[in-house]
């Protein structure tokens, strides 16, 4: 089963690959689009609880997996860099399919994987790890909270029930920042 | 009007008043300002919480660059007034989100972000800035600024309300200090009612009216007692005023009365000197036709004399020489009244010359060298050496020696006469000094006093055995003062008598001067009485026998008598004459004698004159009860009437007798004894 994960997620990054236009239409659009992403995602950690099973020790860094092409180029790791919420620090790490995702605590899933995310929902299911994506109606099919732009502005969903599933507390103060989405069927999803 | 003048009522009023303004006003400012600084505080405090969750419900937003929803959350400011701006800058300093208030203009923001958080007082707004961060983690600052309305409106509030308590509370006090004030200023006012009544009536009865025991009071009660002290004084002053207004009314009623009296004595004294030389120039005159016959008188029987003896008929010779003796000593009685007239008169005048004194003392005692020789007397004359010469009136200073002379040979028998001249000074001023002594019979110390007196001689008894007029030695003092000199006596009764008679040694117009023509004034004027009244007695009887009989004996004793027959006429008739004395009969027709005698006795103006009841009924008592002086039974005896009329009515009985007798006999036998 295992294996077959990890062919399921090779093949994904190898389909990503084979779809650079996407991706660098996506970086060339607003490099600083990501800057503010990777804000985001500090702000993200700063507002959500994770289940005292999510770490070993209390001072754990949170680690951020990035599954798919880098879109960040490097700025996550920047904007991170000696950043700590709640005394633990952060790790940014690349992903490959066929590697363990529960050492994660978020797993930035890359518009790049966009076609895998059943595989990769089905992957995470009932482990505490936020789950943040750029894809459209990735909240809806099973994410946790979904980049999307609104009026050139980065704004995001979030999916409670998905939270929920993930025994991740999410701070009102985010919930009334973000677009509340609905957990729908992925399969029927477009 | 100032401030000072006020009336005590008003000025406690105003002290009240202003102090307890004064502490409301304090009070209620440092009530305010606490209140204002307070609430300023909390106002700040408030708006800094209002900052705190207005930034932590931003934070997030601010965190994910959500300027809907920070615009969102500033909007919620809405709800609070007097913030009129919010503003959330993001990390950079830029303006993310912002709030103003609708109806006021954009407000002025703070050109450049200050580094504190906290709240600051700009102008009069409230600014805080507060850091929003969210989780710990700056995610931008806030900036709230408040046009404090509510401490504005919460001042004002507070201003109005102190105002009026302070209004209110000043009333209630200008209350209670218009009651209060009565306790210190009634008092004052009523005393000061008091003052005024006493100051403009000058009525110090009435007193100041005390209310209370203080320092008022005892104002009131000092005050009281100086006007009790003032009315006292006062009442002294007018007991005073009115006794010494008294006293001068009597003063004044004195006055005028001494005055009635000195014109009165003025007059008097006046008259009795006129009367005083109306008599004096009638004696000189009458001496003057008095000696004219005596001359005659004198001359024939002289010439009569030297016929007798022509014709030896000597046994007549002694008649004549009588005659001539007694016509001599008539002619000096006559000159010496002549020349106390002249005295009297003022009209004796001095004649000073230089003289040899020791010539003129020997030349008048061989004179005089018979007349000592007469009465077997020795003469002892004795001269101090150098009696030189004196200035004065020589014919008075023999006139004066003669007499002194002339008296003591008449009055020594068979002893010394001497006289001794000398000279000395005294009070730097030469006198002379001439001593006539004797061994005769001397002369009472009584006696001496009156010596020097007119018409007095030592003794009525002496007068009639030596003769003289008594008017030697008043002439001889007069003299003497006339010169400035004097006359003195010392005698012992029995022993002999010495005058001494000074004399300035030089005598001028000045020294005769001290003399005093008055000094005769008095003496004189009872002297010379021409005629006495003739002492009148008035008779009432019926019996014409009686009255005849009476009135013959009475006559006989030098009285004149009235007769009448009843009581009334007698009454009449005594009122008119007033008689010396009055007998009375008792039993007469109509009204009886004790009847008369009562009306006689109750008339004051008949009162003081003695009744001698003479009549047959005997009641002496009744006589001596009805106020009779003396009472005689008839048959009366001549002498015995005469005696009691003499007494009773305070006559010297020679006198009586010898003025009566005078009338008499007039026999020159009888009257050589003056002089």
């Amino acid at each position: 089963m295992l294996m077959k994960f990890r062919i399921v997620a090779v093949c994904l990054i190898c389909a990503a690959l084979a779809f650079p236009s996407r991706a660098q239409t996506v970086d060339s659009a607003d490099s600083s689009e990501y800057l503010i992403k990777a804000g985001f995602i500090f702000n993200f950690a700063n507002l959500m609880q994770w289940p005292a099973s999510a770490f070993s020790k209390p001072d754990s860094p949170i680690v951020i997996g990035i599954l798919g092409a880098d879109t960040f180029g490097g700025t996550l790791d920047e904007v991170l860099s000696g950043k700590k919420v709640n005394g633990r620090s952060f790790v940014v790490k690349h992903l490959k399919w066929g590697m363990d995702l529960k050492d994660c605590n978020i797993v930035f899933v890359s518009s790049s994987e966009s076609a895998h995310l059943e595989e990769i929902f089905r992957l995470l299911k009932g482990l505490p790890i936020l789950t943040i994506g750029e894809t459209a109606s990735f909240a809806r099919r099973g994410g946790i909270i979904n980049f999307i732009l609104v009026d050139d502005k980065v704004r995001f969903e979030v999916n409670v029930e998905a939270a929920k599933q993930a025994d991740i507390s999410i701070s009102s103060r985010l919930l009334a920042l973000a677009k509340i989405v609905p957990q729908t069927d992925g399969s029927k999803a477009p | 009007m100032k401030l000072q003048d006020l009336s005590i009522k008003r000025k406690l009023m105003m002290i009240t008043m202003l102090t307890s303004t004064v502490a409301l006003v304090l009070f209620s400012a440092s009530f305010f300002v606490y209140d204002l600084i307070s609430f300023r505080h909390f106002l700040s405090e408030d708006l800094a919480t209002q900052a705190q969750i207005i930034g932590y419900n931003s934070a997030a937003a601010m965190a994910f660059k959500d300027q809907a929803a920070a615009t969102e959350t500033l909007a919620a400011l809405k709800a609070k007034e007097d913030v009129t701006a919010a503003v959330l800058y993001s990390p950079d300093g830029k303006i993310f989100a912002r709030y103003d208030r609708a109806n006021v203009g954009k407000p002025s923001l703070p050109d450049r972000l200050p580094t504190f958080d906290g709240f600051r007082f700009q102008a009069s707004y409230l600014e805080v800035f507060h850091a929003v961060a969210l989780n710990g983690e700056p995610s931008g600052r806030l900036f709230l600024q408040s046009d404090m309305s509510q401490w504005n409106s919460r001042a004002k509030r507070y201003a109005a309300f102190l105002l009026m308590f302070m209004l209110g509370s000043d009333l209630l006090a200008l209350l209670v200090a218009s009651r209060l004030q009565n306790l210190i200023s009634r008092p004052i006012l009523r005393l000061e009612d008091t003052m005024r009544m006493v100051s403009s009536k000058k009525n110090y009865e009435v007193r100041a009216l005390k209310f209370y025991d203080d320092e008022i009071g005892r104002l009131i009660d000092g005050f009281n007692t100086m006007l009790s002290e003032i009315q006292e004084r006062d009442a002294a002053l007018q007991g005073a005023n009115f006794e010494l207004k008294s006293r001068t009314q009597e003063l004044e009623g004195e006055i005028s009365h001494r005055k009635q009296a000195q014109d009165e004595l003025l007059g008097a004294k006046r008259a009795a000197e006129d009367a005083s030389r109306a008599k004096s120039a009638f004696l000189a005159n009458m001496s003057h036709e008095l000696r004219t016959p005596l001359n005659a008188i004198i001359g024939y029987s002289e010439m009569v004399e030297e016929e007798i003896q022509d014709f030896g008929r000597i046994e007549k010779i002694d008649d004549v020489r009588k005659i001539q003796s007694a016509g001599k000593h008539l002619l000096a009685l006559i000159n010496d009244v002549l020349d106390l007239s002249k005295i009297e008169a003022g009209k004796m005048g001095l004649h000073f010359e230089n003289f040899e004194l020791a010539s003129m003392v020997q030349e008048m005692v061989s004179t005089f060298q018979p007349t000592v020789v007469k009465n077997d007397n020795m003469l002892e004359l004795h001269l101090s050496e150098g009696l030189g010469q004196m200035h004065a009136d020589v014919t008075k200073v023999r006139q004066i020696l003669f007499n002194l002379m002339s008296n003591a040979c008449k009055f020594t028998e068979h002893g010394n006469i001497g006289l001794s001249v000398d000279r000395l000074e005294a009070e730097g001023q030469q006198w002379i000094r001439f001593r006539v002594s004797d061994t005769g019979i001397g002369i009472r110390p009584e006696q001496q006093e009156n010596l020097f007196k007119e018409f007095t001689q030592a003794d009525v008894s002496i007068a009639r055995r030596y003769g003289g007029t008594g008017l030697g030695l008043a002439i001889s003092h007069r003299f003497a003062q006339m010169m400035g000199g004097q006359i003195s006596v010392e005698s012992e009764q029995g022993k002999g008598s010495v005058f001494t008679l000074y004399l300035p040694a030089y005598v001028t117009a000045e020294a005769s001067g001290t003399v005093k023509p008055k000094q005769f004034g008095a003496p004189a004027a009872a002297a010379p009485e021409p005629k006495p009244q003739p002492k009148t007695i008035l008779m009432i009887d019926d019996d014409p026998a009686e009255r005849e009989l009476m009135q013959r004996s009475l006559t006989k004793s030098g009285f004149n008598v009235v007769a009448v027959a009843d009581g009334e006429e007698g009454m009449r008739v005594a009122k008119r004459i007033r008689p010396l004395a009055i007998t009375l009969d008792v039993l007469l027709p109509g009204i009886d004698g004790w009847e008369v005698l009562r009306q006689l006795k109750a008339d004051s103006e008949l009162a003081d004159i003695p009744v001698i009841m003479v009549t047959i009924v005997d009641n002496e008592f009744k006589g001596a009860d009805c106020g009779a002086s003396g009472y005689l039974m008839k048959p009366v005896d001549r002498e015995l009437l005469v005696k009691q009329i003499e007494k009773y009515c305070e006559i010297p009985p020679s006198t009586s007798v010898e003025e009566v007798s005078v009338d008499a006999s007039p026999s020159p036998e009888v009257h050589p004894r003056q002089r």
